[in-house]
């Protein structure tokens, strides 16, 4: 179990900071968006795995511990959360359902297509959901929480 | 208007010319221009903006109007261009003299972007790891790095052409890419999932970005940017679903019945 989290979470570091190229991150914030991206879908496969939730409240709970690290970081940096959002979200976004959609739907299976499409605007709105409410805690709140995972970091150094 | 208020005022709307272009959100290039005419003393500034516009107007001591129009076509997400411009905003709160801040723009607005190779790499590696997590195996990982780093390739290209290509058209085409190089790469016996693949190689044309940038300007309530953002996300998510959709489809007619 362990390897396989080590190497889901691998994967989806490595990915997040490919596509944080592509968005053009400054390069002194891949690292950020890496971890970001992999602490959320390692969260979300965590969740769906070993608590078995459904992929409901599993990419909500993912999301939204994206948008909250994301912010986190975005004040201890001081620049915009959205550069550690944008890419960081990117492992939970329905790329699989679009997909199974679209093929069931060719086969000739509409039963199977509509079950997907349905799941996958239910990914999408779930995913809208956690950066809503996240959003909504507001700024002084995330600020007390960076500085305090700052003063952690200090007592380590 | 003097010289002066018009510089400060040149100066914030090339700040949100720059912000809106590189895909910041609508309250941020509001906020960044009142706060770079405010600090520079032009206190009676409206900025609206649109998502492909902004409207600028300030008036001076003597009640002399300055108007600006500027129409801005959505281009490429470039995050670090809105990372410069924010520290930029903040410098001048903490007191940068207005030919600094200037000449500081001018250096943003040049800032370099990627090396194609760069962009085509980043593109393989996002589509095999994505094609990891999706449940593919190793030779699944490779043949989607091979695919995904031919789509970047191919987006590139459409990217230079001079005539500005159809957002339809291109996701529409370049899903059809994907599909066609995940199929032959799986034939060649790389991979042995081509679902796996096949979603790895899509994965780059997903328009993540501008998903999240609609989300957070409907929950702003700025719902005419939202709309148009989410009417973009959704137009290129359908293009790549019927560029998928569209090769099964030939695959399915040119070998007489055969489905994957």
């Amino acid at each position: 179990m362990t390897v396989n989290a080590l190497f889901q979470f691998a994967a989806s570091f490595f990915g997040t900071i490919a596509f944080s190229v592509i968005f053009f991150v400054p390069r002194e914030h891949y690292l950020g968006c890496g971890i970001i991206g992999g602490l959320g879908w390692l969260f979300y496969w965590w969740m769906t795995t070993f608590l078995e939730l459904s992929y409901l409240p599993g990419t909500f709970f993912a999301a939204a511990l994206v948008v909250v690290l994301s912010r986190i970081c975005g004040v201890m940096f001081k620049c915009p959360a959205t550069i550690f959002l944008s890419s960081g979200i990117f492992p939970l976004v329905p790329g699989v359902g679009i997909y199974r959609t679209v093929y069931y739907m060719i086969i000739g299976e509409m039963d199977q297509s509509s079950v997907y499409g349905r799941r996958t605007i239910g990914t999408a709105i779930a995913i809208v959901l956690g950066i809503i409410f996240v959003f909504e805690i507001p700024q002084q709140g995330i600020a007390r929480i960076a500085r305090l995972a700052e003063k952690g970091r200090r007592k380590k150094q | 208007m003097d010289s002066y208020n018009r510089r400060v005022l040149d100066l914030a709307m090339g700040a949100g010319k720059i912000l809106l272009q590189s895909g910041a959100e609508i309250f941020r290039v509001e906020e960044t221009i009142r706060r770079i005419s405010k600090h520079y003393g032009v206190e009676n500034s409206n900025a609206f903006v649109f998502s492909n516009g902004i409207f600028l107007t300030g008036q001076d001591q003597m009640g002399e109007m300055y108007a600006y129009v500027k129409h801005i076509p959505i281009s490429g997400t470039q995050l670090n261009k809105v990372d410069a411009v924010n520290r930029l905003s903040r410098e001048i709160e903490q007191g940068l003299e207005l030919e600094k801040a200037e000449k500081k723009l001018r250096h943003i607005k040049t800032m370099p972007g990627k090396k194609p190779l760069t962009l085509v790499l980043a593109s393989g590696l996002g589509a095999g790891c994505f094609c990891y997590t999706i449940g593919g195996m190793l030779g699944d990982c490779l043949a989607s790095i091979l695919a995904g780093g031919l789509v970047g390739f191919y987006q590139i290209l459409m990217g230079k052409r001079k005539h500005s290509t159809s957002k339809l058209a291109l996701n529409l085409l370049g899903a059809f890419f994907a599909t066609a190089l995940s199929l032959l790469f799986y034939r060649m016996k790389i991979g042995f999932d081509y679902r796996a693949i096949t979603v790895g190689a899509i994965m780059p044309m997903l328009p993540g970005v501008s998903f999240v940038t609609s989300i957070r300007e409907l929950a702003n309530g700025d719902y005419l940017a939202g709309t148009i953002r989410l009417l973009d996300t959704l137009l290129v998510t359908a293009g790549i679903a019927m560029g998928v959709g569209l090769f099964y489809i030939l695959y399915y007619e040119l070998t007489g019945g055969y489905m994957l």
